[in-house]
């Protein structure tokens, strides 16, 4: 079954959109969907009131949300299997504790992204901001599996205590990628603001743009072609294609494994 | 207002009574002999009644757990307390002030002792316990690392230490002595710890031998209604066992001469499962629970807090500065830290007790091994809130106490080997009846805070703080044992119905409970010309500044101490 919400008319109080999981909603009809109580602001609303709802056939748990806006959020939190489909921009904790299915962004992601999220796919075809994949504020636990592609640019700290899974960017990134690090491959197509994995403890993160410095408390570890990351032993690992310069750290810590992987063409400055 | 509880099963320890079907009548807030035919009847057959509950040791108030709330947003993220006609709150391990007050009476406790007070920052203990509902208070004040008490100590001063114990506990309305690491957080100021009992710290050149047993001395000649309360050095290290019980021999000879209340012991051992492990690393680890159990069965002069692990994830917070430092170098977790100029220091860090892990697999089972074989007169059921974890885990570790059965699901299906291995629980068959249940939740506090003239018990005369659990007293089953105890079908505060079936019905504000000592005006004129001099060279802020206000309670109930003779 396929879900299709419209958002009537732009809103300014931002609504939660949790409940509205396409494996809760399967097998409901149009009046009961219309039913279903969100909160927004400080009061509850019903879909029904800021939504036009229908329903077509899918073999899949599927839901579209069209006309969204950044004032949608908690978009596919909790999710485990189906897919949500996003005409537009999406707001704040897309896809947060995530376990399974897929979600895609056909627009630009507020902060928290996949926050915490254990596993599934999240595509996000525009820009996402700070924060993609990381834990709770305050908390340790980031991200843990799944895979999470953006198409744009992200902010800052993305992969904040990241322990498994892997996060991709073909744009450019902020500050702090892969701080307190655990696991998990960060990779990113453009450039890096800088401080790249600070106090990361396990894992890599891959740049193939510009980096104007890597932390002092990293050791550079040469140079190497068409290396192959692997995060644990039994792991077949991962192949990436290139020449990077490779660095392990972070050594503010003890004994740490984490693996950074920097372009050499566009970093003749370092190493 | 009048009431008459019927037909209950009574559990009364300290007044002897195990078990006995009887009515308890109410009347102004005090338990009374007999009622008018007004009186309103509540029907508690079928139904276990017991005094309010004690929590003798919780971290509930003040700088360091705030600091806990405020660097972990997650744990408010954890567990939301929304109810209405009460005040909202949050938190799981550092519940805010609110939820603080209604979960403790949810379960039928009505006082809890805030455990480590700074002088310094009393105001903020104050002004939490001020907004701390349905419960009374009273905070223990840190002395094991003061600069005053340890030069008078040093200098074997004892009166001019007791005249300045004294003046401190009016001046921040305390309640008795605490002792954390004695001496060992002034040496973390110098960035160094303390090992063992007489190990010295720099510059005072004092042991934390002298440090207890002076101040243990100090509050019998005070005539101080609680004992020394006390977190010997050494906490969470292997082969610590040694040092606990060094320092529970070094004040065996102390006479207990309490002014005020029934207490038979000096010496109060806080969270003793941090403090019996054996081994020499974490690699051998093992518990000596039955070892400190086998010492305080056989002494008159201890009684011990367990702070059970109760396996959650929480947040540890304790004076204990070097201890804390430890615990964040070794799980890498964020860290708080603070430096109390002349008095004391504290840190935080949050922890996961992980029952898949080994080390906390065997602390947990510490815990256990030292209820099972202690005589129940002599221990008391804590978690050392939010330490070993949140005091709304107590219901869980009675059920852990009474039924052998549960007690082995976790042992052999929850936790990691090590618990079985390195520990007795296995083997133990004790399971604690609601007497003894009674015991270790509130009797045994009553007495030992000197508090037992009227609460913890439910003779005629005491204050009707009551709670009401709907159980059968042979119950079994665990998860029925683990429910009475968490929600409470009635609990009584000051003669008043406050909670009805697990439901806080009436917000109430309790009293904030200090004590005042009297003592000789010629001893109080020397003390204070010391003083003025320590204010003016090192203190931050100005004697007159230093007083809690009137005003930061919701009523403060003073016990009085004349002791004016002693110079």
């Amino acid at each position: 079954m396929e879900v299709i919400l419209k958002l009537k008319e732009d809103i300014i109080i931002p609504v939660e959109l949790d409940a509205l999981l396409p494996e809760k909603m399967e097998g409901m009809d149009v009046e009961e969907i219309k039913d279903i109580e969100i909160p927004q602001g400080r009061t509850t609303v019903k879909v029904g009131d800021l939504f036009d709802v229908e329903i077509e056939e899918s073999d899949i748990p599927r839901m579209t949300i069209k006309n969204s806006s950044f004032k949608l959020k908690r978009v596919g939190e909790g999710m485990t299997t189906g897919e949500i489909v996003i005409e537009g921009d999406v707001g704040m904790h897309l896809g947060a504790d995530m376990k399974g299915g897929r979600i895609v962004v056909n627009g630009n992601v507020d902060n928290w992204a996949g926050q915490g999220m254990k596993g599934g796919e999240l595509i996000i075809k525009g820009n996402a901001r700070d924060y993609v994949g990381s834990a709770y504020r305050g908390g340790y636990k980031g991200m843990s599996g799944g895979l999470i592609v953006v198409e744009g640019n992200a902010g800052h700290e993305i992969g904040e205590h990241i322990h498994g899974g892997m996060i991709y960017i073909k744009g450019n990134v902020g500050y702090f990628t892969g701080i307190h690090a655990k696991g998990g491959i960060i990779k990113i197509d453009g450039d890096v603001l800088g401080r790249l994995g600070a106090e990361m403890i396990k894992g890599a993160i891959v740049v193939k743009g510009r980096v104007p410095e890597v932390l002092p408390s990293f050791k550079y570890e040469g140079i190497v072609e068409n290396p192959v990351i692997k995060l644990k032993k039994k792991e077949e690992g991962v192949r990436i294609e290139g020449v990077y310069h490779m660095f392990t750290g972070d050594y503010v810590n003890k004994k740490p494994k984490g693996q950074l992987y920097i372009s050499v063409d566009r970093n003749p400055h370092l190493g | 207002m009048e009431y008459i509880i019927k037909n209950g099963i009574v559990f009364d320890p300290l007044n002897k009574i195990d078990g006995e079907q009887m009515d308890i009548c109410i009347k102004d807030g005090i338990i009374v002999e007999s009622v008018s035919k007004d009186a309103k009847v509540i029907d508690a057959s079928g139904c276990v009644v017991m005094a309010g509950g004690i929590d003798s040791h919780t971290h509930i108030s003040g700088p360091k757990v705030n600091t806990g709330r405020m660097m972990r947003p997650e744990d408010s993220y954890k567990e939301v307390y929304l109810k209405r006609g009460l005040k909202p709150g949050t938190g799981f391990s550092v519940p805010t002030t609110y939820k603080t007050g209604y979960q403790y009476c949810e379960m039928g406790y009505t006082l809890a002792i805030e455990a480590a007070m700074p002088p310094l920052k009393a105001k903020h203990v104050h002004d939490e316990f001020v907004d701390t509902p349905q419960i009374d208070k009273a905070a223990l004040t840190l002395f094991g690392n003061n600069w005053m008490v340890m030069r008078y100590l040093k200098e074997k001063e004892y009166e001019l230490c007791a005249a300045y114990v004294a003046w401190v506990l009016k001046i921040t309305r305390g309640f008795a002595i605490k002792i954390v690491n004695p001496g060992g957080t002034e040496a973390w100021g110098w960035g160094k710890n303390v090992h063992g009992l007489d190990d010295p710290t720099p510059y005072f050149n004092i042991t934390g031998r002298e440090i207890v047993r002076g101040l243990c001395k100090v509050n019998e000649i005070l005539g101080l209604p609680h004992s020394i309360h006390v977190h010997p050095n050494d906490l969470g290290h292997p082969g610590n066992w040694k040092t606990t019980i060094e320092t529970m021999d070094c004040v065996k000879d102390i006479e207990p001469k309490p002014k005020y209340g029934e207490r038979e012991t000096v010496y109060y051992n806080a969270h003793v499962q941090f403090h019996s492990y054996g081994g020499t690393s974490w690699k051998d680890f093992e518990s000596k629970g039955v070892e400190i159990a086998e010492y305080v069965n056989k002494s008159d002069h201890v009684v011990v807090d367990v702070g059970q692990i109760t396996l959650d994830e929480t947040t540890t917070m304790t004076a204990d500065g070097p201890m804390e430092y430890d615990l964040h170098v070794s799980t890498g977790n964020k860290w708080a830290n603070c430096d109390v100029e002349l008095e004391t220091g504290s840190g935080v860090v949050p922890f996961n007790y992980s029952p898949k892990g080994p080390v906390y697999s065997v602390q947990w089972a510490v815990g256990l091994d030292i209820f099972l074989n202690t005589d129940p007169s002599k221990v008391i059921l804590a978690t050392d809130h939010p330490n070993g974890g949140p005091f709304t885990r107590f219901s869980r570790i009675i059920a852990w106490l009474m039924s052998k059965k549960y007690r082995d699901y976790w042992l052999n299906e929850v936790v990691h080997k090590w618990a079985r291995t390195r520990s007795s629980v296995g083997d133990n068959d004790k399971e604690y009846t609601m007497y003894e249940i009674a015991q270790i939740t509130r009797a045994n506090q009553a007495k030992v805070l000197g508090l037992s003239l009227e609460r913890g018990h439910l003779g005629v005369g005491a204050i009707a703080d009551i709670a009401i659990y709907e159980i059968n007293p042979e119950e079994k089953d665990p998860k029925v044992i683990e429910r009475a105890f968490r929600y409470a079908k009635y609990t009584f505060k000051k003669g008043e119905i406050v909670v009805k079936d697990g439901e806080v019905v009436k917000e109430v504000f309790g009293d904030t409970i200090y004590v005042d000592v009297k003592i000789d005006e010629s001893l109080k004129k020397e003390l204070m010309k010391d003083l003025r001099e320590v204010f003016k060279k090192y203190y931050t802020v100005q004697m007159e500044n230093y007083k809690v206000p009137e005003y930061l309670a919701n009523n403060w109930k003073v016990i009085k101490i004349d002791n004016s003779q002693i110079s």
